[in-house]
């Protein structure tokens, strides 16, 4: 996934805040949506699907469809209905394990 | 004045949509009359169990037959056929789920009794802390969400006419029959059908009927997409606990958890001190799915009357109204007792006994032990 600038003119943003997902620095407008700053990156693989392990990203965002799921401060929530704080330390989730047969 | 059908049924759920099919057939000019969209009440919100094991003894053969119907409309609805298996983490609920399910084996359900151990040779992700259990092949689920739809294209095909977002305010009784009055809508019939589920008791009173309806809030959950740990449809011998998972991964779980509210104040509200022992009973049951996190919860109005048979007959007191609803495990049933009930309209001999409206209610048939 190709790293995507965000639109400049005539769009007013916060002071630029500095998170960290996976032990990577990232800075970000303090406020604007996890899932948007991570897009902005170019962090393209944000879980894997727990059927069948395929790499998932960024799809619905409105909270619904699951695919942008990470754990903040041990909790798990979808970054897309979540904003962007200084310090905030983000964690991608391990594929879920099938069950003990 | 507009045309005069020769039905007007009020109610867009499966009972509703499902009468007015087999009217059409017959040869009856109907229309549907919702106060919202089509199947989005009960019929649409509901846990979809096809559950013969948390039937009633005595709606059995109607369960079984509905579940014939259920399993013909296949993939349009869902259908899927898994088998159950309902628990017991203890003597006394093992002898309760000996009780029951030997009356509702005998009543036609392929249902038998099994082991713990028997039980977690089919459904693995079972907790160890189950003692015994009942089987039942048959036993499966549908997508409830998928109801409207369903009926919307039966109803286009048929060419019933559906009038949506039209709750009925007024009806008048004239010597040709009825003439009903909602949202900006005037429409004429000669007969009418009140399927209107938990909003019975509101509608048969613009007729000055009083119907013994109640409502019950029931309570249903999803969790989010998970790998697979169920097979089966999981339930509890105290009927307190329904459970699937989808083939998308999602579970759904329900057993009639009460919420709050009535159909009268709007939608019902979620009752945390109810919902939270539903989920515990869920992980009790199936460890495993304590690794799901529980995206939404949400409630359906569930309407009875105190013997908890279903009202399927002749409106009392009022010539040529009628009134079909109440029927407990009314998502199995539904489709069926909705052909006998237009076969009841269209003046046929029904093929099974309906439910006379006119029955008494009294003290004595409310406390009947319910099974």
């Amino acid at each position: 996934m190709q790293h995507r600038p965000r639109i400049q003119k005539g769009v007013s943003r916060a002071a630029t805040v500095r998170f960290v997902i996976d032990g990577i620095e990232l800075d970000a407008p303090a406020g604007e949506s996890l899932a948007a700053a991570l897009m902005a990156a170019g962090i393209g693989t944000i879980r894997h699907g727990p059927m069948d392990g395929q790499p998932r990203s960024v799809f619905c965002l409105i909270g619904l469809c699951q695919e942008c799921l990470v754990e903040i401060d041990g909790m798990q929530i979808e970054a897309c209905r979540v904003n962007v704080s200084a310090g905030m330390q983000v964690n991608r989730l391990r594929p879920m394990d099938p069950i003990k047969p | 004045m507009s045309q005069a059908f020769d039905i007007a049924v009020v109610g867009g759920g499966i009972l509703g949509c499902a009468t007015a099919l087999r009217l059409a057939e017959g040869g009856m000019n109907a229309i549907v009359i919702e106060k919202s969209d089509l199947g989005q009440g009960a019929s649409g919100v509901n846990a979809g169990t096809l559950s013969l094991q948390i039937k009633r003894v005595k709606l059995m053969p109607y369960a079984l037959r509905g579940w014939a119907k259920w399993q013909a409309m296949g993939a349009a609805i869902g259908f899927h056929q898994t088998g159950g298996i309902s628990l017991a983490f203890n003597q006394r609920e093992a002898d309760l789920l000996q009780e029951r399910m030997t009356m509702k084996a005998e009543a036609g359900a392929p249902i038998t009794l099994i082991s713990g151990r028997d039980a977690r040779a089919r459904e693995p992700g079972l907790s160890d802390r189950v003692v015994a259990a009942s089987w039942c092949p048959q036993d499966g689920h549908a997508n409830s969400s998928l109801t409207g739809q369903y009926y919307r294209h039966q109803l286009r095909d048929a060419r019933i006419a559906i009038r949506e977002h039209c709750p009925v305010t007024k009806i008048d009784q004239t010597d040709r029959g009825f003439v009903l009055h909602g949202y900006g809508e005037t429409i004429h019939a000669r007969r009418l059908l009140l399927a209107c589920g938990g909003w019975l008791k509101g509608v048969a009173a613009l007729l000055g009927v009083d119907l013994p309806v109640r409502a019950r809030v029931n309570t249903v959950s999803v969790t989010e997409r998970g790998p697979r740990i169920m097979n089966t449809v999981v339930g509890h011998a105290t009927g307190l606990l329904t459970m699937k998972q989808k083939t998308n991964g999602t579970v759904l779980i329900g057993g009639g958890w009460q919420g709050r509210g009535s159909p009268m104040n709007g939608r019902g509200l979620v009752d945390r001190d109810t919902l939270i022992p539903n989920l515990c009973l869920a992980q009790y049951a199936v460890p495993e799915i304590a690794r799901l996190r529980v995206l939404r919860s949400w409630t359906g109005f569930e309407a009875h009357v105190p013997d908890f048979n279903p009202l399927a007959g002749a409106l009392p007191g009022t010539k040529n109204a009628f009134v079909l609803g109440c029927v407990r495990g009314g998502y199995t049933i539904g489709p069926y007792i909705s052909e006998l009930m237009g076969d009841l309209i269209l003046g046929r001999d029904p093929e099974m006994p309906l439910f006379d409206p006119s029955r008494p209610f009294d003290i004595e048939t409310a406390t009947r032990r319910i099974l």
